[in-house]
């Protein structure tokens, strides 16, 4: 089963040589995410997230484009990145991005792809936009409060504490979150 | 055509070039023009015969060319040929015409005998008839009889010596009736009337010369053949053919050394083809089946310097591990494994089993795979040297590997573990989840092996493998709804019925797997349905070939033509062909044996009143489906109309889809007035292509038994001892053959011919226990103690039943029950376990839930013992 139109000028083979053991070369693409492969997201997001998501979030996903993409790990799939665009207040000619969910299987973790779908997705924000279409001024998320891994994540990516919403995942035993966000110029 | 005046007669001809054009409804009109006026006019007569032929008019059709015969003898008319040349000439013959018509008749309804003999009756008034001829050649070659082609076509290349086909025609027929030296000769001649060969590569005249080449091969002297592939070289465009060939050539020759540079020259070329690999070890003197030690080293040294040669080259790596024992094989084994888990190849597991005719080298594997795991845990690497750290994927194929690999020992609740723990790992993989449904059909889940390949399905709607698959493991789980719906994901959706689109597709594997789930069902007209669509995929490939015996003459691609006639002679021998064929009888012996027939296996042993309940529940059932597949078909009627009035298109087509099918219960099956016939009717291409398989003959016993046919069962118990005669099914039969024996000599009805050759045969059937069965089933189970075979404690059984279903029944149950001994363990498979389980419902043993409590311990899973 060849995974889906994987790009492969987004293919990069990693080397890592500089400290043993040494570690064996691996490819990473990105995916498109189509009605045909929608199951592989639903299946990652059961295991990755304790949340439920909506018929409508996969609806709404299948519409966003280079903003909801799946991650190969050497043709397999384990990783995905949803966002969806939310008009800025006030602003008909500014809208925000906001990411839904990023995650990666536990065992490909602190391999890169988190980095590289994150990367992916701000590229995309830096884009020149078609005549009469929104820009994309800032990038937000949300991260339980005790998230140490995934705060730091971000943190290197750029973002930063815009505020703390307490209670924002009221069905957890943690339900305070951090809102993290970055301006994108 | 000079009987017509010239207004009509340009008509006719007018009518004839309709008929090239395949205008037959203005051919038509034309006709009947003409035969307002002449209304006795032979060749019109079976003109518009021709037309009513493509208008769907059979029977007025045959009428018409009947007609037109008889007129057409009586009348002295020009002769006119058909089909491409129409020639007029004005000589006075009779009847050719309509004879001819007569036979292209015939022949549009593939009654190939009877055309025949039509154009044998044209020939008469005009033997020397090209078109004619050749078609008559036609005919022949697709009957096979070879004598007359021959005879045909050497008329037709008297006729016309210059023309290629003709000489190339005659060879091809004695090369076909196993004389190739013949078939030399002819091209031979043929090559020295050539004045001047072509400059420039032609590819007909290549491949011209590489038939004969092969021509001489068959005859078997490799010199002359090696030589003649000399003298040809400079004009042969096919190169690769060539090298082949001459490589071949040397080996058989034993010309070792020039052999072997052809084949390491071959390799350059395609260092993936396992073929050459062979003729090198072979020229090498390597690779022969008796293998030693020191023939072992040679060959893996030859693969090592290939694999530095070729490394990119697959079979250059897979193929030591066919040849290396012991250490050797563990150290080349090992090597390929972790290149292919580190790579992440999901056919592993396939590749590596067919290792396992060798139980030493199952064993290796297991233990590297193992060996691999425990370290991947620890340390992420396949050994615990900590000098490379694997990729995730690695654990994961590893996971995967190993699951397949208990799964195939069928060892279940360890594949379980793995292919689970490799799920959790990876949830995302499309394989793990077929693998899981693989494992979860053998331990006999069929419903949880379908869940999960649904879960396979729906990781990738798009993926046609795994839709497919998922639909078979519906239809294993006896879910023909859910089965039809998830196919049709994949068919045509244009069509009023896109199901039919898997019959036009001639889609066998549906067809075998819908007709076995409907025969577990008791449902045997659909069953019969699907078989004989399956028979009917088969005699349309039959039909196929007859264009090719005239395009490939055109196009001279002569080898693949042969091989294509050779193929077509063995089709039958297709394990699809087999299976269904297999079906196919089973569902006629049951029709035989219950012509109600709708007794399904859940009804036996069943009381009257029980079977009454079951049996209206499944009327109202039927009417139900019957009123929804009415309303369905008008539906469908309706878009189908739709659809056609919008292509503005074939009426006929839209008339037959709206017709839809009219039996979808395959009542002309069931209601067939000789079962036992229409069995026979699929056995006899397996009697004639299939003799060597003992299934053939089991079958045939199966037939003729219930025909009372004493004689031909004889012959068929005769043939399967010949093939195997300790087979297990084979004793029930000589049990059952004797007693139908005695039964018929105690009833007078034996006749003494027959008595006479079943008494002379006895000895080889029943050895010195002459009529004694109870003694002759001892005989068998003291020989067979040994082998701990189910089936065998099944077939002894069942005899001892037979023998004296009263007396014996406590010794048949005993029997069946001592299959829970250790010894049992390798063939106590699933599959027998149900056998037994069937064969104590057969007795209406009272022991039957004790073996299921058995049974379930064994096979935890099985739906057949919850």
């Amino acid at each position: 089963m060849t995974p889906p139109a994987i790009d492969m000028s987004s293919t990069t083979t990693t080397t890592t040589t500089e400290d043993k053991p040494k570690n064996v070369g691996f490819r990473v693409g990105l995916g498109d995410i189509t009605p045909n492969n929608l199951g592989q997201l639903k299946r990652l997001n059961t295991v990755l997230f304790p949340v439920v998501y909506a018929p409508g979030f996969y609806k709404d996903v299948l519409e966003v484009g280079e903003f909801a993409k799946i991650i190969y790990f050497n043709d397999v799939c384990v990783g995905a990145v949803c966002c969806r665009k939310e008009p800025a207040a006030g602003s008909a000619t500014e809208q925000n991005l906001y990411i839904a969910t990023l995650g990666v299987l536990a065992p490909y973790r602190r391999l890169g792809l988190g980095s590289e779908m994150l990367k992916h997705i701000l590229e995309q924000t830096n884009l020149p936009v078609a005549a009469g279409q929104a820009k994309i001024v800032k990038v937000y998320l949300h991260v339980q409060s005790n998230n140490e891994e995934a705060l730091e994540f971000y943190k290197k990516h750029g973002f930063e504490v815009a505020e703390k919403c307490e209670n924002y995942y009221s069905q957890f035993e943690v339900s305070d979150a951090f809102k993290l966000e970055k301006i994108i110029n | 055509m000079r009987d017509l005046p010239s207004k009509e007669a340009n008509l006719f001809r007018e009518i004839l070039k309709c008929y090239e054009l395949k205008q037959y409804k203005r051919g038509f009109k034309g006709a009947e023009q003409i035969l307002k006026k002449f209304p006795e006019h032979g060749e019109t007569l079976a003109m518009k015969g021709l037309f009513y032929n493509h208008l769907d008019k059979k029977e007025l059709a045959y009428e018409f060319v009947k007609k037109g015969i008889r007129h057409d003898m009586k009348s002295h008319i020009c002769k006119q040929t058909l089909s491409g040349h129409i020639s007029l000439e004005t000589e006075e013959l009779k009847g050719i015409f309509g004879w001819h018509v007569f036979g292209l008749l015939y022949r549009s309804d593939k009654n190939y005998e009877e055309a025949a003999k039509c154009y044998a009756h044209a020939l008469k008034y005009d033997k020397e008839n090209i078109q004619i001829l050749r078609d008559l050649s036609l005919l022949q070659m697709q009957m096979r009889n070879l004598e007359g082609y021959v005879d045909t076509r050497h008329v037709l290349l008297e006729l016309r010596p210059q023309n290629r086909q003709y000489w190339v025609a005659v060879a091809i027929g004695y090369q076909l009736l196993g004389t190739p030296e013949l078939g030399v000769k002819v091209l031979a001649t043929y090559e020295e009337t050539l004045k001047d060969l072509p400059s420039t590569p032609d590819y007909e005249h290549s491949e011209l010369l590489l038939y004969h080449n092969t021509l001489l091969e068959e005859v078997g002297d490799f010199q002359v053949a090696l030589d003649h592939l000399d003298t040809i070289e400079k004009q042969v465009c096919d190169r690769k053919a060539t090298k082949e060939k001459r490589a071949k050539y040397f080996l058989a020759l034993g010309r070792l050394a020039e052999a072997e540079a052809a084949y390491r020259d071959l390799l350059a070329l395609n260092p993936d083809n396992m073929a050459y690999f062979e003729g090198l070890g072979k020229s090498l003197g390597l690779g022969s089946d008796r293998q030693t030690a020191e023939d072992e080293v040679k060959i893996l040294e030859m693969f090592k310097q290939l694999q530095k040669e070729y490394p990119r080259s697959n079979a250059a790596k897979r193929l030591p591990l066919r040849y290396a024992t012991g250490e050797a094989f563990v150290k080349v084994t090992d090597e390929y494994l972790r290149n292919m888990l580190r790579k992440g190849v999901p056919s592993l597991f396939v590749n590596i089993k067919t290792l396992y005719t060798d139980s030493a080298k199952e064993a290796a594997v297991e233990k590297l795979a193992l060996g691999y795991l425990t370290s991947l845990d620890k340390s992420k690497g396949f050994d615990n040297s900590g000098a490379v750290v694997e990729p995730p994927t690695a654990l994961l194929w590893t996971l995967y590997f190993l699951a397949q690999h208990f799964d195939y020992k069928r060892e279940t609740e360890q594949a379980m573990g793995y292919i689970n723990r490799a799920i959790e790992h990876t949830p995302t993989l499309v394989e793990l989840y077929m693998a899981k449904g693989r494992i979860l059909k053998h331990a006999g889940d069929h419903v949880a092996a379908m869940g999960a390949l649904n879960e396979a399905r729906e990781l990738d709607l798009q993926d046609r493998f795994i839709n497919t698959k998922c639909t078979k493991y519906m239809l294993r789980a006896d879910n023909m709804a859910e089965a039809e719906k998830t196919a049709v994901l994949f068919t045509r959706a244009d069509i009023p019925n896109p199901l039919n689109d898997l019959v036009d597709m001639q889609t066998q594997w549906f067809s075998l797997e819908a007709g076995e789930s409907n025969l577990r069902q008791g449902q045997i007209g659909r069953a019969l349905k699907r078989f004989h669509q399956v028979d009917k995929h088969f005699n349309d490939y039959t039909e196929d070939q007859f264009d090719f015996h005239t395009y490939c003459l055109r196009k001279m691609t002569l080898r693949a033509y042969v091989s294509m006639v050779r193929l077509e002679d063995q089709l039958r021998t297709h394990p699809y062909y087999v299976r269904a064929a297999q079906d196919a009888v089973q569902c006629y012996l049951r029709l035989f044996d219950k012509p109600d027939g709708s007794e399904s296996e859940e009804m036996e042993g069943m009381t009257e009143a029980e079977k009454k309940k079951i049996r209206s529940k499944q009327r109202k059932a039927e009417l139900k489906a019957q009123q929804e597949a009415e309303d369905k078909k008008k539906k469908a009627a309706a878009t189908a109309a739709e659809t056609a009035k919008k292509a503005g298109g074939n009426a006929a087509a839209a008339a037959a889809a709206v017709k839809g099918d009219e039996d979808p219960e395959g009542t002309k099956y069931t209601k067939c007035e000789d079962p036992l016939g229409e069995a026979l009717k699929f056995l006899q291409p397996l009697q004639q292509l299939a003799a060597t398989r003992i299934e053939t003959h089991l079958m045939a016993f199966e037939i003729c038994v219930r025909k009372n046919k004493l004689l031909l069962a004889l012959k068929a118990l005769l043939k399967s001892i010949k093939i195997d005669a300790s087979h297990a099914t084979l004793h029930e039969q000589l049990v059952r053959f004797a007693l139908a024996v005695q039964k018929s000599s105690s009833a007078k009805s034996l006749k003494p011919s027959v008595k006479a050759v079943v008494d002379k045969h006895w000895p080889e059937l029943y050895g010195s226990h002459g009529q004694d069965l109870n003694a002759f089933n001892a005989g068998f189970i003291e020989k067979t103690k040994t082998q701990g075979s189910v089936a065998h404690v099944i077939s002894a059984a069942m005899s001892a039943y037979l023998v004296d279903p009263s007396k014996n029944l406590t010794k048949a149950e005993e029997l069946l029950f001592s299959v829970k001994e250790e010894k049992f363990g390798r063939t106590r498979t699933l599959e027998n376990a149900i056998l037994v389980q069937k064969t104590l419902k057969g007795f209406k043993s009272a022991r039957q839930s004790e073996w299921k409590t058995k049974a379930k311990v064994w096979f935890p899973n099985a739906a057949a013992f919850q």
